[in-house]
């Protein structure tokens, strides 16, 4: 049998046992009275009662129609297990409702009820948050229709009262029959629990392997993409090596050629030595240019596409977009422009600076600053994150404070409140390549 | 995740809502109003309700019936006849149990605590509050008290009987002693008492006697003092006026020098005074019972004799009715209770065609009473109506609280065995406010 079955059968079980149950409790009670009035024992019935009972019809059709509509809720709910959380939550408590509204119409006489509106809320229950509602609506729930509790309270007649009405042989049937009821709804809910917890429990293992298995296509996708950069740095490798073959190679054996003949003809054609000479310098100018060229093609993008003031506020831009921080770029240096290699310099000390506030300092806002004083260009960035005490200085920094070393600049920072790092740069201001 | 499939679901829902109209519709079927006219049922004791005979039961209501009739069109008052006195509280029990009890009705003898506690009398208090035609102090303080439980009106007083003191006349002329007026106290009782007992055929028994069946009860309520609190929380049976009335008694009975007499003494004329109900001076005073009974010798009613401190106030038995807290005719139950026991012609009624006394203080003053007594009758007994009403005036409401007969069952037992002499006067009182004490212990 599938589960799905099992769960069906379980379920209209306990609707039908507790349907026979209600018909019992509330008909015995309701046939009491009559039984009473005909022995003509009211007078002394309503003495040891001390209670007025609803009205015989008016307690079996409460009792009816509540258990019904609890029935009918419960349905509903399973049908709508995928509605908004409000909508459940509203059958969920008008289900408690009716629960509580048959119960008091027993004279909270039979508290079975009670186990299939907790069967409900279990299924439907999500979330650990839920759990604590959960917990405090079963305790709450069992508390009300407790005869021992709130019956004495509200002067609820016991069943046994009514009970008194028969003969000793129709009690002990049917308060027999009422045992036997309450023992197979208890079996029955516990059964449906288990069921539940096992579904649950099969849930989680399903979920846990699905884990498992995209951790592992994770993994994967982890080494593919090391091989692949590894693939592109070797393929960058090649195209450098190419590349200095193809153009200061090439200009270089160019020019140690001519130089050769140059030196050769020196002597005796002074003239055409001459001549050699321009020709490699227009060899070795034309090197440049190459070199240039090449060197161009490792440059960033946006420098490529733009000026550096554009290219860096492109960037701060996009960077703020892509985190969410908010960075503030402040330059008193107009125009900005200066040589290739320092402007791609600057750019990636903005560049670094910035995503390391944002991936190791988890900044929200970031301050840039470019200044000029006299030679020393002066970049500046300041961050709110989370710093950090010593500095461990990364891939990151060390390639920054390379570069800049290049140029003869410097690099400083401190992590102690949210991240500072300062870069000075002295700039060749007018000096030109030859 | 489903557990259940959507077609078992929606199967048991199915089946569910089908369910849900049928019991839906029998209920509906079984509680639809039967007749399109209104109607107010009404509750009633048959026969009297004082335990004397009467002739026609039904007379007072079914004018009250009629003139509530005439006052609302299309509204009809129903009423199951030839239920007894004794059958009473069962019947409304039975009534209240199957949830059709009357509109309106008659509250058996000392059940309105009870009734109350069921929830099956409505609180009157709303609807006097909203009548501004009503006037309960209209009522006389005693009866109307009666209805008052838990501190709410629950119930009206229908009719009232006191208790008087029946005087054998032509004993007290023969013994040359004049008729005691309204203001004679324990005293004047007992000298009385002591001038009569005694031995007329000279055969060396007492054969005349000066009481017969007066109680600590009357003597205690006589001096002014009262037993139990209102609501039966506390007892006061050590009270001084207690001891003072349970004395008195026993001084009175000492006269007898041990002769119990017994009400067949009494009627043969052999007595001076008895504690007589209002509703058997009706009864037996005028035509045609005058003849039937007591016809040996003249007789009347005086008040009952004052207590040390008291004016000689007797409690007043009430007949008390109340709206059932389920009618769905609110108004009407109200207008209708009104016409019974507010409105002045079913009370003056009352004094013409039942043994009770009315509750309304006008038809107790209206020149009817000195009619309906047989007075103007010449030769028939001459007692003041101002008697009557100063009685009625001065009465004080029997307590109602629940466990007021077995309160006054038990005391009555353990003082009859002080008046008796078994028990010593002040241990005996004392044990016994100890007793009450744990009988009226919530």
């Amino acid at each position: 049998m599938s589960r799905e079955r099992v769960f069906t059968s379980l379920q209209q079980a306990a609707y039908i046992l507790n349907l026979a149950a209600v018909c019992l409790v509330a008909g015995s009670m309701a046939y009491s009275i009559q039984a009473v009035v005909d022995a003509m024992e009211a007078e002394a019935f309503l003495e040891l009662v001390r209670v007025r009972p609803w009205k015989p019809q008016t307690m079996l059709a409460t009792a009816l129609i509540c258990y019904l509509c609890l029935v009918f809720l419960s349905c509903l709910g399973q049908l709508w297990e995928h509605k908004r959380r409000a909508l459940r939550n509203t059958v969920m408590v008008l289900e408690m409702l009716f629960c509580i509204g048959a119960t008091v119409a027993m004279n909270m006489d039979y508290n079975g009820l009670v186990l299939l509106v907790v069967a409900d809320m279990v299924r439907g229950q999500k979330g650990s948050k839920q759990k604590v509602v959960l917990g405090v609506a079963i305790v709450g729930l069992y508390t009300i229709v407790n005869h021992n509790l709130t019956g004495a309270y509200f002067n609820m007649i016991p069943w046994e009262q009514f009970l008194t009405a028969y003969g000793a042989s129709t009690q002990a049937f049917l308060r027999g029959t009422l045992s036997v009821f309450s023992s197979m709804n208890l079996v029955l809910f516990i059964l449906y629990m288990t069921m539940l917890i096992q579904g649950e429990y099969r849930e989680r293992e399903r979920i846990q392997n699905l884990n498992d298995q995209l951790e592992e296509a994770n993994q994967k996708l982890k080494e593919y993409a090391a091989e692949a950069e590894k693939n592109a740095e070797m393929r960058e490798r090649n195209r450098l090596a190419r590349e200095i073959h193809d153009t200061l190679g090439h200009a270089l054996t160019g020019i140690v050629a001519g130089i050769d003949a140059s030196l050769t003809m020196l002597d005796i054609a002074p003239e055409a030595a001459k001549q050699q000479l321009m020709k490699i310098g227009e060899v070795a100018r034309q090197g440049i240019t190459d070199v240039r060229r090449s060197v161009s093609k490792l440059r960033p993008d946006a420098l490529e596409k733009f000026d550096l003031e554009r290219a860096v506020t492109k960037l701060l831009e996009d960077t703020s977009a892509a985190s969410g921080a908010e960075i503030t770029f402040d330059h008193q240096v107009t125009p900005l422009k200066f040589h290739e290699d320092e402007e791609e310099a600057i750019y990636r000390v903005v560049q670094e600076a910035t995503t390391n506030a944002i991936r190791h300092g988890h900044a929200t806002k970031i301050h840039i600053a470019i200044s000029k004083v006299g030679q020393w260009l002066t970049i500046t960035v300041k961050d709110n994150g989370t710093g950090c005490g010593a500095v461990e200085e990364g891939f990151g920094l060390k390639h920054m404070q390379e570069r800049l070393e290049l140029l003869n600049g410097s690099l400083s920072y401190d992590g102690r409140d949210g991240f500072w790092i300062e870069a000075r740069i002295p700039i060749r201001w007018g000096e030109e390549y030859g | 995740m489903r557990y259940v499939g959507k077609k078992a679901v929606v199967f048991s829902m199915a089946i569910t809502a089908a369910l849900l109209a049928v019991v839906g519709a029998v209920f509906a079927i079984l509680s639809r109003e039967q007749d399109k006219e209104k109607i107010l049922r009404f509750g009633m004791i048959a026969g009297s309700y004082w335990d004397v005979p009467t002739g026609s039961c039904y007379e007072v209501v079914d004018g009250a019936i009629r003139r509530f009739e005439e006052a609302h069109p299309g509204v009809r008052v129903e009423y199951d006849s030839g239920i007894l006195k004794e059958d009473y509280p069962e019947w409304l029990a039975e009534q209240i149990l199957l949830g059709t009890e009357p509109d309106v009705f008659m509250i058996p003898e000392g059940e309105l605590d009870i009734l109350v506690s069921l929830g099956a009398l409505k609180d009157l208090d709303p609807l006097i509050e909203k009548d501004g035609t009503f006037h309960s102090d209209t009522y006389y303080e005693g009866a109307y008290a009666y209805g008052n439980i838990r501190d709410a009106q629950y119930a009206l007083p229908y009719e009232s009987v006191p208790t008087l003191m029946f005087v054998n006349k032509t004993l007290l002329q023969k013994e040359k002693i004049p008729l005691p007026g309204a203001d004679w106290t324990w005293d004047d009782l007992l000298s009385i008492c002591r001038k009569v007992t005694k031995d007329t055929d000279g055969d060396g028994v007492i054969d005349q006697f000066g009481c017969f069946d007066y109680g600590w009860q009357e003597a205690v309520d006589s001096s002014g003092a009262f037993l139990f609190e209102k609501d039966g929380s506390a007892a006061y049976l050590t009270d001084p006026k207690v001891e003072a009335g349970v004395k008195f008694v026993r001084d009175l009975n000492s006269v007898n020098e041990g002769y119990v007499v017994t009400a067949r003494e009494f009627d043969q004329g052999k007595v001076a005074f008895r504690p007589f109900a209002f509703s058997e001076y009706r009864t037996y005073k005028p035509y045609p019972w005058r003849i039937k009974k007591y016809s040996d010798f003249e007789w009347d009613c005086v008040k009952l004799p004052s207590g040390p401190d008291g004016q000689g106030q007797v409690k007043l038995d009430t007949l008390l009715m109340g709206i059932g807290s389920r009618t769905r005719q609110e108004q009407l139950a109200w207008e209708f209770i009104k016409t019974l026991c507010y409105e002045e012609e079913t009370q003056l009624h009352l004094l013409e065609a039942s043994q009770g006394m009315p509750v309304q203080r006008s038809a107790v003053q209206s020149p009817l009473l000195r009619q309906v007594l047989g007075n103007d009758i010449p030769g028939n007994g001459d007692m003041d109506v101002e008697v009557i009403r100063q009685v009625m005036e001065e009465a004080v409401a029997a307590p109602n609280f629940r466990l007021y007969p077995s309160a006054m069952a038990l005391a009555d037992g353990e003082i009859s065995r002080i008046i008796s002499g078994e028990m010593s006067m002040d241990s005996g009182l004392l044990k016994l406010q100890r007793e009450m004490n744990g009988l009226l212990r919530p």
